[in-house]
């Protein structure tokens, strides 16, 4: 039948977007257990020492060819990324929260400038966001460093804590909160009592997604990071410029575990909701 | 909805995030735009004097007093914006019938499926295009395996050209395309088209004049998300592009971090913001008269 050869066609073309989608990704993983030193293309065995080198240790590859750049700066530079993550995270989950509640639970006149305004940061281009910040931060006297980095992440990762958050208090009525207060339990105690438990997930997921996009954010981290506060992507980024190395791979491969992570975590917790 | 001491808890929840995002958020455009119209200084920095030959210098009216005018630019830009819209198009063919197949699975199936393709999205940017530059590079994967098969004598060069950057633009940017297109095919009613060939209609003529037009508004979001993250990529055609394919964010940053003529990058900042900004409200008029339509 003719409806059948179109399902037959259509489940072709997405196995091949699936594979388009991951065979990249795969690839990175699986060179990165290569032990040819000279040319990647060419598996010469299985070996994990890309990954002590990374780190530091002396490995019979590092013998032959002394790739890794500097493992302090390396390790700098994920220090770096955690404080900015853990801090932004923090900053952006509490104000897009707050944000969304005050959005979804009141009617105010400014309702739709702000909706606006909350959706701005994430269609603005990065690169617009990245020298808008780094003219600002030069001209107010700011320092670029970690502190100049949290803030610029905090700009845009509000917005998207607010609308995982909103998505959630969007499928949700006030009953109980109105219950809460009539039967004589202040605000506080109504928030910490039934607000908070019910749209936790979202403020989870929020944080999740905060944390994930905060670890990855190149561009606007490149224009508005110190130079002692390289994070991971713009370590790798200048590690890329000056040449591919096989421990790209490696540390390639150790990002992409985590995202993993995170993201089939906040999937989990989504759908236990 | 309306309670009792609503202003002051309303105050409350709204004030940090108002303060935060009009110092940090719009502070910064304001700067910048206003950078946009300051004279640079010889050394970097900038001179405090009303300047608008930085447009100038974009648009034609630089008379070569002050600053060059050079069609280089405007060239940049078109060749950016072909680049987008380009991108748009590829995204467009791979994510529409990706989105009917998947609103075809199982219920158990598409949501595996859906956090299959959107999982990446996820991964760092900086992962993913060196990805592709193992791929592409003239010792990469892609030479390998068709030096290997026999199938040609030398590498090919495909990196540094418009088809790398394109290839990554579309790859990075896959998600964006096809979230908003499932979301709207997801939608879909099913009975229309049921109603569509019951009235004698082919399935190509269900397709074209009910399933597409339904589908329009997806259709318009992906190509405005896809299309404003596409214009001021810079990172792609720095990566896989190479000097080769200049796009209008490579022109920004030179101006920042190497050129340092900060006012004129500002310009050209503002040139791109103003782009999208026709992009959103061009989708938004777009969508509203979708609206009318289809109630």
């Amino acid at each position: 039948m003719k409806r059948s050869w179109v399902r037959r066609l259509l489940g072709l073309h997405g196995m091949l977007f699936l594979i388009f989608v991951y065979a990249p990704i795969v690839m990175v993983v699986v060179l990165s257990f290569n032990a040819n030193p000279i040319n990647m293309m060419i598996w010469s065995g299985f070996t994990v020492d890309w990954y002590w080198s990374i780190l530091g240790y002396p490995t019979q590859l590092n013998e032959q060819t002394l790739y890794v750049e500097s493992t302090d700066q390396l390790l700098a530079a994920v220090k770096n990324s955690l404080i900015v993550a853990v801090s932004t995270t923090t900053i952006s989950t509490v104000l897009g929260t707050m944000t969304a509640l005050a959005l979804y639970r009141y009617r105010f006149r400014a309702q739709r400038f702000y909706q606006g305004l909350l959706y701005m940061p994430m269609v603005m281009p990065d690169i617009v966001l990245g020298i808008a910040l780094l003219v600002f931060f030069v001209g107010v006297g700011v320092s670029l460093g970690v502190i100049s980095i949290i803030i610029g992440h905090c700009t845009f990762l509000i917005s998207y804590v607010f609308v995982v958050v909103s998505a959630r208090l969007a499928g949700m009525d006030d009953t109980l909160e109105q219950a809460s207060a009539d039967l004589g339990a202040n605000e506080w105690v109504t928030f910490r009592r039934i607000t908070l438990p019910l749209i936790l997930p979202g403020v989870i997921g929020g944080a999740l997604l905060a944390f994930i996009i905060s670890m990855d954010d190149l561009v606007i981290t490149y224009f508005i990071a110190g130079v002692d506060s390289t994070t991971l992507p713009v370590f790798i980024y200048g590690m890329l410029r000056r040449g591919v190395k096989p421990e790209i791979n490696a540390i390639a491969t150790l990002m992409l575990t985590l995202s993993f992570i995170i993201a089939t975590l906040g999937l989990y917790l989504r759908r236990r909701s | 909805m309306a309670r009792r001491g609503d202003t002051r808890r309303l105050a409350f929840l709204l004030a940090p995030a108002s303060v935060f995002l009009g110092t940090c958020f719009i502070g910064p455009l304001a700067v910048m735009m206003l950078y946009s119209f300051l004279e640079p200084g010889l050394y970097g920095g900038v001179e405090w004097n009303f300047y608008h030959w930085n447009y100038g210098r974009i648009l034609g009216w630089a008379d070569g007093e002050w600053e060059e005018f050079d069609a280089v630019y405007v060239q940049i830009f078109l060749r950016s914006a072909r680049l987008a819209l380009t991108n748009v198009a590829i995204t467009l063919i791979i994510c529409y019938p990706a989105a009917l197949w998947v609103s075809g699975l199982p219920a158990r199936w598409r949501t595996l499926v859906v956090f299959l393709i959107t999982l990446p999205f996820f991964v760092s940017l900086v992962v993913r295009l060196f990805a592709w530059v193992l791929i592409l590079r003239p010792s990469g994967f892609l030479n390998s395996s068709l030096l290997g098969l026999g199938l040609i004598s030398e590498p090919i060069d495909i990196i540094f050209t418009e088809t790398a950057v394109l290839i990554g633009m579309a790859y990075i940017l896959l998600p964006f395309m096809f979230l908003p297109i499932y979301a709207s095919v997801e939608k879909l009613d099913r009975s229309l088209l049921e109603a569509s060939a019951d009235l004698g209609a082919s399935p190509l003529q269900t397709f074209f004049r009910v399933t597409l037009r339904l589908t329009l508004p997806g259709i318009a979001a992906g190509a405005v998300l896809v299309f404003i993250p596409s214009l001021g990529n810079f990172i792609v055609p720095d990566i896989l592009g190479g000097a080769k394919v200049l796009m209008i964010g490579n022109l920004v940053e030179q101006q920042f971090l190497s050129a340092r003529n900060w006012p004129f990058g500002a310009a050209l900042s503002v040139m791109i913001m103003i782009v999208m900004f026709a992009a959103i409200v061009l989708y938004l008029r777009a969508i509203g008269r979708q609206e009318e339509v289809s109630p």
